[in-house]
């Protein structure tokens, strides 16, 4: 079987390439190889900064915990879970990411030793097989690139997307996408949108989540016959708010001031997760905005968001 | 000249599995490539292999579910295992109990048909001994 | 206008045939799925920009298929098609990264929007991940 074998791309010599490449001309197969290359270090060097920012990130994370600790005891079980559920996020993510990103790399050692293979051949160059061999290293690069991007995208945990948002619009579409369950509950939805209301740069679908969790929270408390009011009003220099009102069962004093901590819920076991609030709350505080409530038991609710008209997005 | 080694190569990635096909075949080597493990299975069923190219992280049946089925019942078979992954996690380790060889995605290729050529030498050898 | 690539996900052909030629007259690239499974298949093979996925649909169902599509491909925008929804499959369907919700029946212009808007989103997105790598 040895004997058989022909010369391993491995063995390649350059001068032998660049023969190839003086006889047939391909400048351009110059420039794309030198493109690749260039991809590939840029892919490399992405990598070690997106793993970096994760790292710092955790390690600050982990530095405030342990002030906050010291404040507030009462939190520690909730902060623990919640940091070890990043944690374990975190190592989960680097497990598969080793496997997703060598994936595309042993594609692309594939084409290149191929199209080595293929220059170091006598006859001229097959065309065909040269771009589509070049075309599959592009596509398997955007594919890495696309792992990346992801893995920066959750050390950063998932920086907000700010565009224009049309907040009437979006409200009106949340409350007819639920009309449905609240007709079923006997539940009147009552909207009043300021006409005035300037479009707002933020992120849509975090606030879509909002909005719909808040509706949830108040058809809860409300469960059969009741109202909910939701408004919009521009607000105090370059602020809007968004109120959410309902005619359900209220939050006692005591409980009010934990109401967005996680895991906390006034259901029963099983209904609800106690998430959906401090969903909110994290959501808010993202998009660089306030949410707050007011409440008498017995009488109802109303949850205040006010959002900033424009976003700057935060650095962590 | 010498019959070499027939392979089966298992990979889900299919450009993957089509350009390793055509590069050891440019270099002399029978190459059946199939991409999952349910096909492979199939193909041993219609026919011995010498040597076997598996990947290891497959949807459906995978990799690791493979080898324990290999094992026991096509114990002539040589496998080598491909993964993407760094050797420390559980399923490398059982890889190396189980006496498999096993390759680090992305490697040269002159190190696969190494590995593909070491792998039938020791079937060879394993045959000729008697018992 | 800029034109992107869409992938229509529904299991009645009648609609789906429809609105793709609705969004072709647009002169959008569409591309039509009738099943999850069929629409994962297509994003191995060619890169979309934006998806509009029936929630209700038999076998794997739109809420399964996006949670399969968000991990294969995080950074495809989806807009989820639905009758009336219960507020918990709307926050499920948010949670799971969808962009928004379009109402059936559906009318274009307002499709068109909000296609629009996903698809600036990518853009965004793509953006972001480009400066910071």
């Amino acid at each position: 079987m040895t004997d058989s074998t022909p010369h391993l791309p491995g063995q390649e010599s350059w001068p032998g390439l660049w023969h190839h490449l003086a006889v047939y001309g391909s400048s351009w197969l110059v420039a794309m190889l030198a493109i690749i290359l260039g991809m590939f270090v840029s892919l490399l060097l992405g990598l070690v900064a997106a793993l970096a920012a994760g790292l710092s990130f955790l390690t600050i994370h982990r530095l405030l915990r342990q002030k906050a600790v010291a404040d507030q005891e009462k939190h520690l079980v909730d902060e623990q879970l919640l940091q070890s559920q990043k944690l374990a996020a975190l190592g989960k993510l680097s497990a598969g990411l080793a496997h997703e990103i060598n994936n595309p790399l042993a594609i692309i050692r594939q084409e290149a030793e191929w199209l080595l293979f293929l220059c170091r051949q006598s006859e001229p160059l097959d065309m065909t097989e040269a771009i589509s061999g070049l075309r599959q290293i592009l596509k398997q690069v955007d594919r890495s690139r696309e792992i990346t991007t992801n893995l920066l995208n959750f050390a950063r945990r998932q920086q907000p997307i700010v565009q224009a948002v049309n907040l009437n619009r979006l409200v009106g579409d949340m409350v007819r996408l639920v009309a449905k369950e609240t007709e079923q509950r006997r539940i009147t939805v009552v909207t009043q949108l300021a006409p005035d209301l300037p479009s707002i740069n933020s992120d849509a679908p975090l606030l879509r989540q909002v909005i719909l969790n808040l509706l949830n929270n108040a058809m809860q408390a409300i469960d059969q016959d009741g109202t909910i009011t939701i408004s919009t009003q521009p607000t105090e220099p370059e602020a809007i708010l968004i109120q959410i009102h309902d005619t359900g069962c209220g939050i006692s004093k005591e409980l009010l001031p934990r109401i967005f901590d996680p895991f906390f819920t006034t259901k029963p076991q099983g209904k609800g997760t106690g998430l959906g609030l401090s969903i909110c709350h994290g959501i808010i505080e993202r998009l660089g905005g306030t949410i707050t409530v007011a409440s008498e038991v017995g009488k109802g609710s109303t949850f205040t968001v006010k959002l900033p008209i424009t976003l700057t997005p935060k650095e962590i | 000249m010498p019959t070499g080694p027939s392979i089966l190569l298992v990979d889900d990635e299919e450009r993957f599995r089509q350009n390793l096909k055509k590069m050891l075949t440019a270099h002399g080597l029978t190459v059946t490539a199939v991409g999952s493990g349910d096909q492979a299975l199939a193909e041993l069923a219609k026919q011995p292999y010498d040597v076997m190219l598996l990947d290891m992280r497959m949807p459906g049946l995978s990799g690791l579910e493979t080898l324990a089925i290999l094992k026991k019942d096509y114990p002539e078979t040589e496998v080598i295992v491909l993964t993407g992954h760094a050797s420390v996690d559980a399923a490398a380790e059982i890889i190396r109990l189980g006496g498999f060889e096993f390759l680090l995605k992305p490697c040269p290729l002159e190190e696969i048909i190494a590995k593909i050529e070491s792998a039938y030498e020791r079937k060879l050898a394993r045959q000729e001994r008697p018992g | 206008m800029e034109t992107f690539r869409i992938l229509i996900v529904d299991d009645e052909d009648d609609f789906r045939e429809a609105i793709m030629k609705r969004l072709r007259a647009r002169k959008m690239e569409v591309a039509g799925a009738n099943s999850g499974p069929k629409a994962l298949e297509m994003l191995d093979e060619q890169e979309f920009d934006v998806i509009v996925l029936d929630v209700k649909m038999p076998g794997m169902d739109g809420i399964e298929t996006l949670r399969a599509i968000k991990q294969k491909k995080p950074l495809v925008e989806v807009i989820m098609l639905t009758g009336h929804a219960s507020v918990e499959s709307g926050i499920q369907g948010m949670q799971l990264g969808a962009f928004d919700y379009v109402m059936k029946p559906v009318a274009l212009d307002d499709l068109m929007d909000k296609l629009r808007q996903a698809y600036e989103r990518r853009v965004l997105q793509l953006e972001y991940g480009r400066k910071n790598i």
